[in-house]
């Protein structure tokens, strides 16, 4: 049987157990020991981990009930804002950057004494499936370390798969949050977009982005989504979760659950991929679910769309990078126009610059109808797609990624292979959908494969609840050989 | 087709220098991510124009005076700042 790690150790402080702090010391200390290997962290908050740990011991010891999140530690991804902790995104131009302000998600876990760990390793700006744009390196996989995390969110990934933090929030933009948590064996939700605040999340596409748990289990990914997901009166296209708890209804039975699979998502999957996949087709069908087949033809059109779509708002996004206000600042100019280009070049990374220059080429007059105005058309087209298909069945079962963990530096090699990586997971984000990628086996190497539930807008607590119910069934969750052992 | 000029001028609009041993590379590697993106090209338009996801709407507020962020606060980040301002080289002579 799958059961909660955050319910399990909140447990044990209720029954004390194991004081917050002793915890949370465990947790520093293994971050001392593995972090150099994993290369998870770029920032270690120890001291204000210990703070918020006297501060629930305290509670604990005056009898007051604690809430379920209060004195787990966990981690945040660099890209979330943190009032008074360095916020980097992993570049060179946000080195030494102190946000004033908690990004909303942190403000609600924050208030519930969440103990952050720190901050970890991401993609620069988020951008890449490896982790390797970071400034600071790659984060390692836990379950090898000659393999990348994934990415972008990256460091989560393999804090929380090293066990080195008990759950993070990432952010996932094209699949930033399930492309990592499939590479490293664990669990990573993409919210419906406006289900969580992004205010306080540095920007790379904002039409794209979103804010969800990494997990090492179904069960605490829905525990942390339903905490976060609350209306937002400081984002403009919050919404906040519709209806109850998922948590309400993640055990329920799921005889008679439709399961889309579409052909097109299978196209080109690696083999091991595929048939993982395929077995737990089956195993949901051992559940009494009906899988349907349909097909999904405008898929093959959403990773230019995705790639047009998301360079276009970076490129606008990152325009605010000027060396003037806060960040990295270049030296040696003779006017601020020279100041501004000599902080970006500088400031920024190759795949960033890329990024950019790609998006101001598909905005730019002459190309915009081409390449900007017509992918935004097909996003519309890709987006009725998906909303036939959820006219005959309750959730689509797809691969995460078609491929297992690359090794280190396979990825920086070739753009364009690299951004194909990317196939199964930007489509949720091209139409706002929740998506789930969750562990459904290994490799013959010994590297996890993950598998992706999509629902309908704001259907997290029908994702959850059949991804509860596979994982419940297949038991496959591997633990790495890091981190903290209780 | 990208070509070498295209690449300078799109670096001008981006506000970005490109050294000249990066140009080369970089041209290519734009063409082949343009050259991938103009599948989309052959795709014919079903779903008509692209509304918004999730038919969210604008949410308008209204425009009440409140605290804002410290002046003080924000200047920390400023590598320049003087008698709490940014600081920046002229612009104008």
């Amino acid at each position: 049987m799958s059961e909660s790690k955050i319910a399990k150790l909140h447990e044990s402080l209720v029954k004390k157990e194991i004081s917050c702090r002793e915890l949370t010391e465990k947790y520093i200390e293994a971050i001392e020991r593995d972090n150099g290997e994993l290369n998870a962290y770029v920032t270690v908050t120890a001291d204000k981990a210990l703070e918020t740990a006297e501060k629930v011991d305290q509670k604990i010891a005056g009898g007051e009930e604690i809430g379920l999140l209060e004195g787990i530690p966990m981690t945040l991804k660099d890209n979330i804002s943190t009032d008074g902790i360095r916020t980097t995104c992993c570049s060179k131009i946000l080195e030494d950057y102190t946000p004033i302000y908690d990004a909303t998600v942190w403000d609600i876990l924050k208030k519930q004494n969440a103990v952050l760990l720190g901050k970890t390793n991401m993609d620069e700006f988020a951008m890449g499936s490896s982790c390797e744009t970071s400034y600071f390196g790659g984060a390692k996989n836990p379950h090898n370390t000659s393999h990348v995390a994934g990415g972008s969110s990256g460091g989560v990934a393999s804090a929380v798969g090293g066990n080195i933090a008990v759950y993070g929030l990432g952010s996932d933009t094209g699949g930033s949050i399930r492309q990592p948590a499939s590479f490293c064996g664990i669990v990573g939700l993409k919210p419906t977009y406006g289900a969580v605040s992004r205010f306080g999340l540095i920007a790379y596409a904002s039409s794209l982005d979103q804010i969800g748990p990494i997990t090492p289990n179904v069960e605490d990914t829905a525990i942390v989504y339903d905490a976060i997901s609350r209306y937002d009166k400081m984002d403009s296209t919050s919404k906040g979760r519709l209806g109850d708890p998922v948590y309400n209804t993640l055990k329920n039975d799921i005889k008679g659950m439709k399961i889309g699979i579409a052909k097109e998502y299978l196209d080109g999957v690696r083999e091991d991929v595929r048939k993982a996949v395929e077995d737990a087709a089956k195993v949901y069908e051992s559940l009494g679910a009906e899988i349907v087949y349909f097909d999904l033809p405008s898929l093959k059109y959403a990773l230019p769309v995705y790639y047009i779509i998301a360079c276009a708002e970076a490129s606008s996004n990152l325009g605010r990078y000027d060396g003037i206000r806060y960040g990295y600042k270049a030296d040696n100019y003779k006017d601020v126009n020279d100041m501004i280009k000599k902080t970006r070049s500088t400031g920024f990374g190759e795949e960033v610059k890329r990024r950019i220059l790609l998006g101001t080429y598909v905005l730019s007059s002459g190309y915009y109808d081409a390449y900007y105005k017509k992918a935004q058309n097909l996003r519309g087209t890709i987006i009725s797609a998906f909303n036939k298909a959820f006219e005959s069945c309750d959730l689509i079962l797809a691969p995460t990624v078609p491929m297992t963990a690359f090794e280190n530096g396979h990825a920086v090699s070739d753009p364009v292979e690299t951004y194909l990586t990317d196939i199964c997971t930007v489509p949720v984000n091209i139409c706002g959908l929740p998506g789930v990628s969750v562990p459904c086996g290994y490799n013959d190497k010994g590297m996890p494969i993950g598998m992706q539930l999509i629902g309908n807008a704001f259907g997290e607590a029908k994702i959850l609840n059949a991804a509860w119910q596979y994982e419940n069934a297949a038991n496959l969750f591997k633990s790495a050989d890091f981190g903290v052992k209780l | 087709m990208v070509t070498k000029e295209e690449v300078m001028k799109i670096a001008i609009l981006s506000k970005l220098y490109i050294a000249e041993d990066e140009i080369d590379k970089l041209t290519e590697d734009m063409g082949e991510i343009i050259s991938f993106a103009d599948t989309i090209n052959n795709a014919a338009d079903e779903g008509g124009e692209f509304d918004n996801i999730n038919n969210l709407s604008n949410v308008l507020r209204e425009d009440e005076v409140v605290p804002s962020l410290d002046r003080e606060k924000i200047l920390r980040n400023a590598k320049d700042s003087d008698d709490g301002c940014f600081l920046v080289k002229n612009i104008m002579k």
